[in-house]
């Protein structure tokens, strides 16, 4: 691998799928170009079916594309066995084979990638201990729970040490305190020089954990950038303002409240104003009226605007009041 | 290379010894094997050959039984429970994972075959007061008409539903007892080209009759090891050649 060539870099992906007795062709991924560097986190968000998948499925080599390049660590051929050395990956709601403990399947995972038994032992003892399976290495995986499935499958991607972590949807079918740890292994690998890149649809571990976000929406990137680049440098977008007590409905009526940007929710009337100036204006004129200030909260884009607005095509929430 | 392909093959054995389903049909087997010693008190003359004859009919038909559903359901329960994503991200071509799990299942049913014969060749021992080394020579032409088997049902695997794949390999099981035929047949014609095309399919389809010599055990004319050699030649070009295509189909498999 050259210096600099990205960890991973895709140009013009495109595939499509057979399906129906007729066979006709489904388009699943069109034109999905993106690149992850060493060392990055990068998620890759998008609801059901928008081929986050399917991509990950041609990363490793599980599918093949109708088009486009996929490149590993700058070789053309990610498909080497000494490329895959370097790879390590989980499937969504991974599946092992169940009439293995979870030592017998993380000493098997260590030969097919070329470990010796000795190294194989003292890294399942470390990762098991690491994912929270401690204890649980001897056990027959078929009495596993879901979320220690998931917990065997990060031991297993991460087994041999590989320099790039891909992950399929990591934090499906954890508890919170599961999904804390698995966020918190992921943090651990990036400082460790590890590069991760992985796929999900629960956008508050995307926002809390990644460098970069990769935006997939019915097989195209509709948006890739790093947080701050998307949520253009965290800016403030409006100030939520909520007043009480209620003042008078015909106060109401005739202070020229701005339509559709403010409610009345129980005891409290809130304000969307679009910036300070609007807030500092609203809150006298709410005062005059004889209620108080009881928050005043900047609202600054989120990530979950960027996914509404490019997902849904709606308008991010905040400003649909009233 | 070697060290994959053998963990392949030994996850798979081990896999395949834990189905309780082999254990059913080994069971059956051995149940047929040792009625064959009333069935001899029942008959009339030629009683040893009564055993011989029913008890290595019982392998073959339970092996056969045991080959088809292990062979088809070895590649398919890979997909449908999607083990086959973690094995094949990790550095290890298709064809080792295919070649592998052969290999595992083929370790699996040696192992059966080798029970069954040798219960067989203790039943008749014990009966027949006489040793009859007929009996493992057979059931070593069985197995290898067992491992051809496997090949063929990881082929129709590579590309089909296991009911068909079922189907399929059963129907060139019964095709292959019968495909020296097409040569008999197409030798009749007076065309040439019928006598081509009928030796070309014989090619293309198994000879399962190569691995039999049940009979010539029965009336004790098989006594040499030597009688292995050409269908073991046959098994490896034949069993390989399928077996490749099975590895070229599953190599530019998609995984849905």
């Amino acid at each position: 691998m050259t210096g600099d060539a990205p960890v991973i870099e895709v140009r013009d992906l495109a595939k499509t799928y057979p399906t129906g007795f007729w066979r006709r062709r489904v388009e699943v991924l069109r034109d999905v170009s993106f690149s992850v560097r060493r060392n990055e986190i990068v998620g890759f968000l998008g609801p059901n079916g928008a081929g986050k998948t399917t991509t990950i499925k041609i990363l490793n080599r599980l599918a093949f594309p109708d088009g486009g390049t996929v490149r590993l660590f700058g070789a053309a051929d990610g498909y080497r066995p000494e490329v895959r050395r370097r790879i390590g990956f989980m499937p969504e709601q991974p599946y092992f084979y169940e009439y293995l403990t979870g030592e017998e399947f993380l000493r098997l995972c260590g030969r097919l990638c070329g470990m010796g038994r000795q190294e194989t032992g003292e890294r399942s003892e470390t990762l098991l201990s690491r994912v929270g399976l401690e204890g649980a290495g001897r056990m027959a995986i078929r009495k596993y729970s879901k979320g220690m499935m998931q917990r065997l499958g990060l031991a297993q991607a991460l087994l041999h040490d590989p320099e790039l972590i891909i992950l399929d949807e990591p934090m499906s079918g954890l508890d919170p305190l599961g999904r804390m740890d698995v966020r918190n292994l992921i943090r651990e690998l990036r400082g460790s020089g590890k590069t991760v890149f992985f796929s999900s649809h629960i956008i508050s571990d995307v926002e809390a954990l990644c460098d970069r976000v990769i935006l997939l929406h019915r097989g195209r990137k509709v948006a890739e950038g790093s947080l701050e680049e998307l949520l253009g440098g965290g800016d403030m977008q409006c100030v939520e303002v909520t007043f009480s007590p209620i003042p008078d409905p015909g106060w109401l009526a005739d202070a020229g409240l701005p339509p559709g940007r403010w409610n009345v929710e129980g005891n409290v009337v809130i304000v969307v104003a679009q910036d300070e100036e609007e807030a500092d204006r609203w809150i006298g004129e709410f005062r005059r009226a004889g209620s108080r200030v009881r928050s005043c909260v900047p609202v600054k884009r989120r990530l979950e605007d960027i996914y509404v607005e490019h997902v849904v095509g709606g308008k991010p929430p905040g400003g649909a009041r009233g | 290379m070697g060290s994959r392909l053998l963990s392949i093959a030994a996850n798979t054995f081990r896999e395949t010894i834990r189905n309780k389903i082999l254990y059913t049909i080994l069971a059956f087997a051995l149940l047929v094997i040792g009625l064959t010693w009333f069935l001899a008190d029942l008959s009339v003359g030629e009683l040893t050959r009564i055993i011989v004859d029913v008890g290595l009919a019982g392998i073959h038909v339970f092996g056969v039984i045991m080959a088809v559903f292990l062979g088809i359901t070895l590649i398919h329960q890979e997909l449908e429970r999607k083990t086959v994503y973690v094995i094949l991200s990790k550095p290890v071509p298709r064809w080792e994972f295919v070649v592998g799990k052969a290999l595992g299942l083929s370790g699996t049913l040696a192992l059966v075959t080798s029970v069954m014969s040798v219960v067989l060749f203790g039943v008749h021992a014990a009966y027949a007061k006489a040793i009859e080394p007929g009996i493992l020579l057979a059931s070593a032409g069985v197995y290898m008409e067992l491992v051809l088997i496997v090949c063929a049902a990881s082929f129709f695997s590579a590309f089909t539903t296991p009911v068909l794949s079922a189907t399929f390999t059963l129907c060139l099981f019964l095709i292959g007892h019968v495909s020296r035929d097409l040569v008999d047949f197409g030798g009749r014609s007076a065309w040439s080209a019928v006598r081509w095309g009928a030796f070309a399919l014989y090619g293309a389809l198994p000879d399962l009759e190569l691995f039999n010599w049940k009979n010539q055990v029965v009336y004790g004319e098989v006594r040499s090891f030597s009688v292995l050699l050409l269908p073991a030649g046959y098994l490896l070009a034949y069993g390989g050649g399928v077996l490749f295509l099975a590895c070229l189909l599953f190599s530019r498999k998609d995984f849905k």
